[in-house]
């Protein structure tokens, strides 16, 4: 089973890089283009998730990001060393509110969860914080 | 990705283009505290050159939009949402809150 995997400083201005990486290998991987396009949001947020949480915002940090096929799903890690946090924690949005009476926190995180089939977090004070969400490759 | 403000005499129109993540929707922002600055709280978004809106993206159009209704002053409207771009404001919730446009023409004719 092949991994692609990337390694980049904790930059936002690595996300489109991040962002083209992943399609490329989706779209190998025979996802659709809505599939291809939900998974590289979903990777989007979790970068910035470790780069704005786990890592603050600095750029000293280090983000890796995985990607391969495993059966019937594209897979994609994140992984960062940062700070770790409790996703059950994280508010869930209100979609359903008013603007008006909106908090703007956890749009993120609800996005990912939304966007993809599977997602599973891991803490560990040596293998650092990761994120693996699973995308079905046949449900187009 | 570029974002260029227009100041109508009706409203303001800003028109997108390219990725709006969390590294280019800062300028999203910027552009949008320019208009309220100015006194400006009628705003039309032309989405139509839009690629990519994150989370990032989203919660700047949630807090302009909070601000220009305020004391019902004005409102945020949007032309032109592309599928895609549809897709994830259904998801955040907002397609329905939030009046939107075919065109940019009808959307500042609106005001």
């Amino acid at each position: 089973m092949e991994r692609h995997e990337i390694c980049y400083a904790s930059d936002r201005g690595k996300l489109g890089e991040i962002s083209e990486f992943i399609g490329e290998h989706a779209r190998h991987a025979g996802l659709g283009e809505d599939d291809v396009y939900e998974i590289q949001m979903a990777t989007d947020e979790a970068c910035t998730n470790s780069i704005e949480h786990a890592y603050d915002g600095l750029t000293s940090g280090q983000i890796e990001v995985c990607c391969y096929v495993e059966g019937a799903f594209f897979v994609v890690s994140v992984r960062d060393y940062g700070r770790r946090f409790d996703p059950d924690t994280v508010p869930v949005p209100d979609v359903t509110a008013p603007l008006e009476e909106r908090s703007i926190g956890g749009l993120g995180l609800y996005f990912m969860r939304r966007l993809v089939d599977s997602i599973e977090f891991s803490f560990d004070p040596v293998q650092g914080n990761q994120v693996l969400m699973r995308k079905r490759r046949d449900s187009q | 990705m570029t974002t260029m403000r227009v100041n109508l005499k009706r409203c303001d129109l800003i028109t997108l283009e390219g990725r709006y993540d969390s590294e280019t929707a800062p300028e999203l922002e910027r552009v949008l505290r320019e208009s309220m600055d100015a006194g400006v709280y009628r705003i039309v978004l032309d989405m139509s050159r839009v690629t990519y809106f994150g989370s990032a993206a989203i919660r700047a159009l949630i807090l302009a939009y909070k601000e220009c209704r305020r004391f019902n002053r004005g409102d945020v409207r949007l032309a032109n949402v592309t599928d895609r771009i549809r897709q994830v404001f259904e998801m955040a919730g907002i397609m329905p809150l939030v009046q939107h446009f075919d065109d940019p023409v009808l959307a500042v004719g609106s005001f």
